[in-house]
């Protein structure tokens, strides 16, 4: 071995440990959660008794963990793949690793000591406004704790777009800008694994900055309370950060899809002009996409309410046309053998097509001014995330965990999933369109049938994450393999 | 990390949050307003004995209000809008602070030098203040405005149109006649009866 | 010659402080970046000159910048842009303290501070500059006392300008970077993969 291919070797072993160390966090986080997620769905199931004023902190909890972590997958599975193609710090990758555990302390905390709960989305002036119910302090303490999160993901989205510009020249080209529009031939172009970290990295950063412009004004007015600032501008800033957020994390999770895929079909990933030509568009899209949450609110003027609408049809739209006819057409005829990481991946992909169906739906003014407010939207977005981005996640995870692992309950794994998944979020979505309220901690008799079918599958979505994740960990026993 | 490195941090960062604390009283207020009104509630301050006329002709000062706690406003008599919720606010604290609770009088003083003493009479019918409960008045000289408006820390300029910005904050002087209290920007009195 | 200039802006802005100060939006978007321009400048002088105990407790520009940043946020108080208004001594202050306090610095550890740490910087400064412009723009009531509501607007709005021209013009740059945009480029990523790769750890 000579000198370089050592050092080669030797960051590679720090990078594995440090991907690896990201999804060790993930997986126990996420079954955390998850169980918050059962402890909701039986509490409203009428099957155990939660008092009413913690079931807002477990739905805080729930909400900001599920995303925190959704990000953080996604991040660990971007940064393993696209570091074959671009020079990355694994320093910062720890570092943001080291930021979303101080956060995620402060954020628990601030939830289980400080009683806060005023939903992930901390819409402002909520915190200020606890009737009692949490202190200044708590509400600093989970605004603090998403400040510092993003801190971490704002210093690692800026390393990986360094990486892309000292090799690509500028992000443009990162994200195949030439080729998209014809001006260079579309072999030249960059990888799968970084147009989408490409895209990650401008989104995320716009996005990220923006939500520190509300936290740090949310957090003056906490403590001056007499400095206010403009409700309607301050609801606009959270959620363009918090759903460009959520976005970035299926665009993250997708490369698993991307780079894995093509190791069992033994094809490699066709990028082509429309491949390209639709990240650029889903890029500028979801810049632009929030004002649909801003549906409900009259006071936003017209043309930025069909602007929005239009854009929400369309957005996630062309990235995800791509990937699902890339991945048919990859899988197709290649005679793959199917496994838990293969199976998990593809799973993926259906769950992100299907979850933007009740979206596009969602996104229709008429129906969203019925149905915004029912639990047809966590139904819609536990599709996407649960069946689509963290089915990714999952698959990544058995992927590293390799074929020599116990892989025989595995399968297991994934039909439970698969089929609990299933069943859970099409008891939500029926429940929404029966006009079940999203958010109440104590539902009507009439409810409890779909709260009941929720609760069976997610027990059965516990069940099989719990067997994936508890394989990946156990296979960590393994030394890392140093070849590439 | 570098040698020197640590203590240069420390120091930057104890001057730098001393120079933030102090200039925004321990990170409590940022602007000037914010700052008098903390000052003012620690250390009232005493109102010269200024010479003023109100609606009625009749000269007075603040002396002779020992005893009783005063709400303060600064209007001028053209003022077409901000003094209307001003002079509203202080009739509607007014008809609630009943004959019993005589110790409370109000005061609106003009530091409009335009104004004379029919003017204050129109502006003190047009809100059915009567003296000496609710006293529309203005200082006897300039000398005697300016010192006023400097103890209460009042800022007029000119809107550019003939008018005057001005902020529109009540004031409350204490029984021995000092300013004692400035309630926040927009904040009324017709709501929280003394 | 251009040290004799920088000192000579630097007392004509002292002279002309009055009309500057007159209006929230020059003070703001023209008198307080001039004055960091003229320290910014200076810190190209006076490099050579630099105390050799300082360029090596300035560990990555970290101490120097975070002194930049609470010079500058401590002179964008309302209550301080007042003060400068109300007492020329607190402007002579301000006069010498932005130059020195957050100009000199600023020239002297910008080139200390790692890429990736000026572009977390930048990051940072953009957006915030927006949003104090939009508070000024929003605020239903008056932040300075010595100027009017309608000034305090166009002060939000030139604020809020000049951070979108700097976010613009920030993107624009990340975006085409270079090689330019429009030349053939990547046929050789691989290899400058390889070099930018060899050239880290
Ligand atoms: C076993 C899996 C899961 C279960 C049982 C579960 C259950 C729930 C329940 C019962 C709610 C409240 C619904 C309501 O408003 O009535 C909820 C909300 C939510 N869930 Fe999940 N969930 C699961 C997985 C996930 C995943 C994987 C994510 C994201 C990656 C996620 C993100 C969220 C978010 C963001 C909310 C909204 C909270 C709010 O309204 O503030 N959940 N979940």
């Amino acid at each position: 071995m000579t000198s370089i291919e050592a050092i080669g070797s030797r960051s590679r072993i720090s990078a594995t440990a440090a991907v690896r160390a990201y999804l060790v966090v993930c997986g126990i986080v996420l079954l955390l959660m998850m169980l918050l997620g059962l402890t909701m769905r039986l509490a409203q199931a009428q099957w155990i008794d939660v008092e009413p004023n913690l079931f807002y902190v477990i739905m805080t909890m729930h909400g900001a963990g599920m995303v925190g972590i959704a990000g953080l997958g996604g991040a660990a599975v971007m940064w393993h793949f696209v570091r074959r193609y671009i020079p990355v710090s694994t320093g910062i990758f720890i570092a943001n690793l080291v930021f979303f555990l101080i956060g995620a302390v402060l954020i628990l905390g601030a939830g289980f000591i400080g009683g806060f709960a005023g939903a992930w989305t901390f819409l402002y002036p909520l915190p200020d406004h606890s009737g009692g119910l949490w202190s200044a302090n708590g509400a600093a303490a989970y605004m603090a704790g998403l400040l510092v999160i993003g801190v971490g993901f704002l210093l690692l989205h800026l390393d990986i777009a360094r990486g892309i510009i000292s090799v690509y020249g500028g992000l443009g080209s990162g994200l195949g800008v030439k080729q998209a529009f014809g001006f260079a031939p579309e072999k030249d172009g960059p990888p799968p694994a970084v147009a989408a970290s490409t895209m990650a990295a401008i989104s995320n950063i716009i996005g990220i900055v923006v939500g520190a412009v509300v936290l740090v004004l949310s957090l003056v007015n906490l403590y001056v309370p007499s400095f206010t600032f403009n409700t309607l501008v301050a609801k606009n800033l959270i959620y363009y950060f918090g759903h460009t957020f959520i976005n970035v994390t299926i665009y993250m999770a997708v490369i698993a899809v991307y780079e894995i895929l093509p190791v069992y079909t033994h094809r490699a990933w066709k990028t082509n002009r429309a491949f390209y030509l639709a990240w650029v568009l889903s890029t500028l899209m979801v810049l632009t996409v929030y004002p649909h949450h801003l549906l409900m609110d009259f006071a936003m003027p017209t043309w930025i309410l069909v602007a929005g609408q239009i854009i929400s049809w369309l957005s996630g739209l062309p990235v995800l046309l791509v990937t699902a006819f890339g991945t048919l057409t990859n899988v197709y005829r290649s005679g793959l053998k199917w496994d838990a990481a293969a199976g998990l991946v593809f799973i993926g992909v259906a769950g992100w097509a299907i979850g933007v169906i009740p979206a596009i739906a969602d996104g229709t003014i008429p129906v969203n001014s019925v149905m915004h407010n029912t639990q047809w939207v966590p139904g819609h977005f536990h599709t996407y995330l649960l069946l689509g981005m963290m089915a990714m996640m999952l698959g990544f995870m058995t992927y590293l965990a390799g074929p020599k692992s116990p892989s025989r309950l595995a399968p297991l794994g994934v039909w439970l999933y698969l089929i609990g998944g299933t069943i859970f979020v099409l008891a939500f979505l029926a429940a929404g369109s029966a006009s079940v309220p999203r958010r109440y901690a104590v539902h009507l008799p009439a409810w409890l049938p779909y709260d009941r079918a929720g609760s069976i599958g997610a027990s059965l979505v516990v069940a099989g994450a719990l067997i994936l994740i508890v394989r990946f960990l156990v296979s960590l026993r393994s030394p890392i393999d140093a070849t590439p | 990390m570098t040698r020197g490195f640590a203590p240069l941090l420390g120091l930057v960062l104890c001057v730098g949050v001393g120079a933030l604390a102090w200039a925004t009283e321990g990170f409590r207020v940022i602007t000037s307003e914010g700052a008098r009104q903390v000052s003012i509630a620690r250390h009232p301050i005493p109102i010269p004995n200024v010479r003023l006329i109100d609606q009625d002709g009749h000269t007075f000062s603040f002396g002779d209000y020992h005893g009783r706690t005063i709400f303060v406003d600064f209007i001028y008599t053209r003022c077409p809008k901000l003094c209307g919720e001003l002079g509203d606010d202080f009739r509607q604290a007014l008809s609630r602070s009943d004959a019993k609770n005589g110790h409370v009088a109000f005061l609106s003083i003009s530091f409009d030098r335009a104004d004379d003493r029919e003017a204050l009479q129109l502006y003190a019918d047009r809100y059915a203040a009567r003296a000496p409960r609710w006293r529309v008045a203005m200082p006897y000289d300039a000398r005697g405005l300016s010192m006023l408006l400097q103890t209460f820390g009042v800022t007029v300029i000119p809107d550019g149109m003939g008018g005057f910005v001005h902020d529109g904050t009540i004031y409350a002087v204490d029984e021995s006649g000092r300013v004692a209290r400035i309630l926040d920007p927009g904040a009324r009195i017709a709501a929280v009866p003394p | 010659m251009t040290r004799g200039l920088v000192l000579v802006v630097w007392g004509i802005l002292w002279l002309v402080r009055t009309p500057l100060e007159s209006d929230m939006a020059l003070h703001m978007t023209v008198q307080l970046p001039l004055l960091i321009g003229i320290g910014y400048m200076l810190a190209t002088f006076l490099r050579p000159h630099e105390p050799r105990w300082f360029a090596r407790a300035d560990w990555f520009g970290i101490p120097g910048l975070l002194l930049v940043v609470f010079a500058t946020s401590f002179w964008m108080l309302p209550r301080m842009l007042d003060l400068a208004l109300s007492d020329p001594w607190i402007d002579l202050i301000k006069f010498a303290s932005l130059p020195l306090l957050a100009g000199l610095p600023l020239g002297l550890s910008w080139s200390r501070m790692p890429g990736l740490g000026r572009a977390f910087l930048w990051a940072n400064f953009i957006p915030k500059l927006a949003a104090i412009g939009g508070l000024y723009l929003a605020a239903p009531t008056r932040l300075c006392a010595y100027y009017r509501l309608d000034q305090q607007t166009t002060a939000g709005a030139a604020l809020i300008a000049v951070a979108v021209a700097l976010g613009l013009s920030w993107s624009a740059v990340l975006f085409i970077g270079s090689p330019p945009f429009w030349s053939k480029g990547g046929e050789n990523a691989v290899e400058r993969m390889r070099g930018a790769a060899s050239g880290g750890p």
